[in-house]
Order: C-alpha cells, then structure tokens, then sequence
C-alpha cells in the first residue's frame, strides 16, 4: 500500500534563528487517492535528548482532520508560522541535548503514524565538551 | 523504522534517529530515543518470534511472565507484543510500577472500568506487595482479564519468555545501533558489557557517555 509522503519547509533556512525571529513555512501531505490519512498535526516543539528521561514542550501546534464528508481536508500546500521563545535554547550538552524541530504527524488508520521532522536552532549556544578525569 | 519516503512509522521495531538538530550526526545512538522499549528491537533467539509469543499466550488463557535480569529487555519485548495483542483482539493495558511502587492504587479507577477483552500488563511487577500481587491476580481471574508481568524471577504464571542475555545478543543490538563503529567500536562494547554482564540497559549507558568523549564537535 501506498503511504503519504510528507514533506516540510522552512521560508528562510538560517544556521540558526533567535528568540523573536518567525519561523515559517510550508508543509505538505501528498497522499494518494483513497488513501487512509485520518488527521495531521503540525508543530513546533522541543525535546530533550540523552541518557535519561527525556523531556518536550509543544511551542505551537496546529492539527487538521478529515472533514463530515470524508474529504481530507489538508491535502496542498499549507503554511506555518510562529514567533520563536526566548527559552530554552538549542543545546548541545553532554549529559542532554535540546532540539528544536517543526514535526509534521500524519495518522493513518490503525492507530499508524507517519512523522516527518524539520530540525532547526534556536539561539547560538556554542557545544559542550565532555572532559576525561 | 523508516518507510520509502524516510518518514519515521511509529509502532514498529527500530527508530530511526530523532535529531532534531542540523547535524544529524550528532545524535549520540545510546541516547535513551534511540535505545528506550519501544525504539529498540527485541531480538529474538533462533526459532522464535513475537507472533509465536501471542499464541503461547493465547494457549495460557493469556497469562503469562517474562523474566529476566534488570536491563535485559524485558519492557522492550512487551513494547513490541503490544500492537499484536491489540491485533489479535485483546485491549492491552500497560501499568508500569516504578521503584517503590507497592501498590496499584493510582490504577484501581482504569482496572475497574477495563472490559471483558482487556489484559493488564504490569511491567514490573514484584515492586508491588505480596498483598496487592495477590489482589491484582484474583481481581484478573474474577474479571476475566489476562495478566502478562516482568519480573526477576518467577512469580508462578507460565513463562512467555525468559530474556536473559549474553555477549552474542549484546552484539547484535549493538550492531543495530551502531552499524559503522566509527566512533564506538565492538571491543568497547565487549568491555562495557564485561563491566555489567546481563545488564544490556548501563553497557549503553556506559557507551553513551564514551561516545560523548569522543564525539567531535562543532565550535
């Protein structure tokens, strides 16, 4: 069976954005005819990452489903935009790591999901170096 | 796992990484996204698979244990079994008892409303007293529901696995996550996992931190 491919754009792709920069773009589901794309969600969030329990926050959030008639009422082209928070930061450590990203979720029937992620930074926070005793 | 079009699909056995900044690369594979229950695949042993658990489960009314030692991938089988046993009709509730969880007190309110269909699953489950082992399997058996724990050991339901490993194992899920070696290789895994034999979960967390060390970064 054939599956949407997702895609997601930024308008302008920076090496990194600042807090109160807009981050927007564009994002896509090209599925194909009769396919089973129940709802889509767009986000801006962060996670952590590393060796624990990894945390996330959804910064904006966006979500579209099949319509009454069974229409998918998200096929084309559709924008994002959101202005960008001060905190936390894109961070590199080594302990945790912070990600920016803009996720586009679509799920399929069954409880399926497709994820696509466009990754960005957020702020210029420089690496952390992990030291040898 | 990734389909054609790259996109991640959710509910089956190996992420791909989730990095989610520009230099892909960056993401260390023993980050807990890459190797936490879910994310990670259960290995089988030769001769077995997850379709042949749900049958062995089915043929124990649904009842079941898998046993094995602390980070051996107890939680990450019954990550994988879950989507077959919605798939074989049942409605699998997991309850997941952390250190010091004796009872399952903040879970009463979802057990008494789980239906004919429902199998609990306790992940962890010698955390809870002797009492509340005792009432959680009589409340299953007058209720109908099946009873799938993990434990240390035995707790006297039929074995569904036992997920004790060895070096061998180790390596493969090694391999998995690290296909290229090029900044962990297979003796630093063979050292890691000598530091905590059976304990798969602290060898990736003692290879996390080594990765970290070695890792170039960008000023």
């Amino acid at each position: 069976m054939s599956v949407p491919i997702l895609t997601v754009t930024l308008n302008e792709p920076r090496e990194a954005y600042q807090p109160g920069d807009t981050l927007s773009g564009t994002y896509q589901v090209h599925a194909p005819p009769g396919g089973e794309s129940q709802a889509l969600e767009i986000s801006v969030l962060w996670t952590t990452e590393g060796k624990g329990d990894e945390d996330m926050a959804v910064h904006s959030f966006e979500r579209a489903t099949v319509d009454e008639t069974g229409q998918i009422a998200f096929l084309g082209p559709r924008q994002f935009s959101t202005v960008l928070p001060n905190s936390p930061l894109t961070y590199d450590g080594v302990i945790v790591k912070i990600r920016w990203c803009v996720r586009l979720r679509v799920f399929l029937a069954r409880g399926k999901q497709l994820v696509e992620e466009c990754p960005f930074r957020l702020g210029t926070i420089p690496a952390a170096r992990a030291v040898l005793p | 796992m990734s389909d054609a079009a790259g996109h991640r699909e959710f509910g089956v056995k190996v992420a791909a990484p989730r990095s989610a900044d520009n230099d892909r690369s960056a993401s260390n594979p023993f980050s807990t996204c890459r190797v936490r229950p879910g994310a990670l695949a259960y290995l089988f042993p030769a001769g077995l698979d997850a379709a042949m658990l749900v049958e062995r489960l089915r043929s124990d009314g649904w009842r079941g244990q898998i046993i094995g030692p602390h980070g051996s991938g107890k939680s990450t089988l019954l990550a994988m079994l879950l989507p077959l046993l919605s798939d074989a009709g049942r409605d699998p509730l997991l309850i997941t008892l952390h250190d010091g969880e004796r009872s399952l007190a903040a879970h009463r309110a979802t057990l008494a409303k789980a239906g004919r269909r429902t199998i609990v699953i306790v992940d962890g489950y010698e955390q809870l007293a002797p009492w509340n082992k005792c009432r959680l399997r009589r409340q299953c058996h007058r209720q109908e529901h099946g009873l799938i724990v993990t434990a240390h050991k035995s707790v006297g339901l039929p074995l569904l696995a036992d997920t004790a490993i060895d070096a061998t194992i180790a390596a493969r899920v090694f391999q998995l996550l690290v296909p290229d070696e090029t900044l962990v290789t297979r003796d630093d895994l063979l050292n890691a996992y000598a530091a905590h034999p059976g304990d798969l979960r602290e060898t990736f967390f003692d290879l996390y931190d080594l990765y970290e060390m070695r890792r170039p970064r960008k000023e």
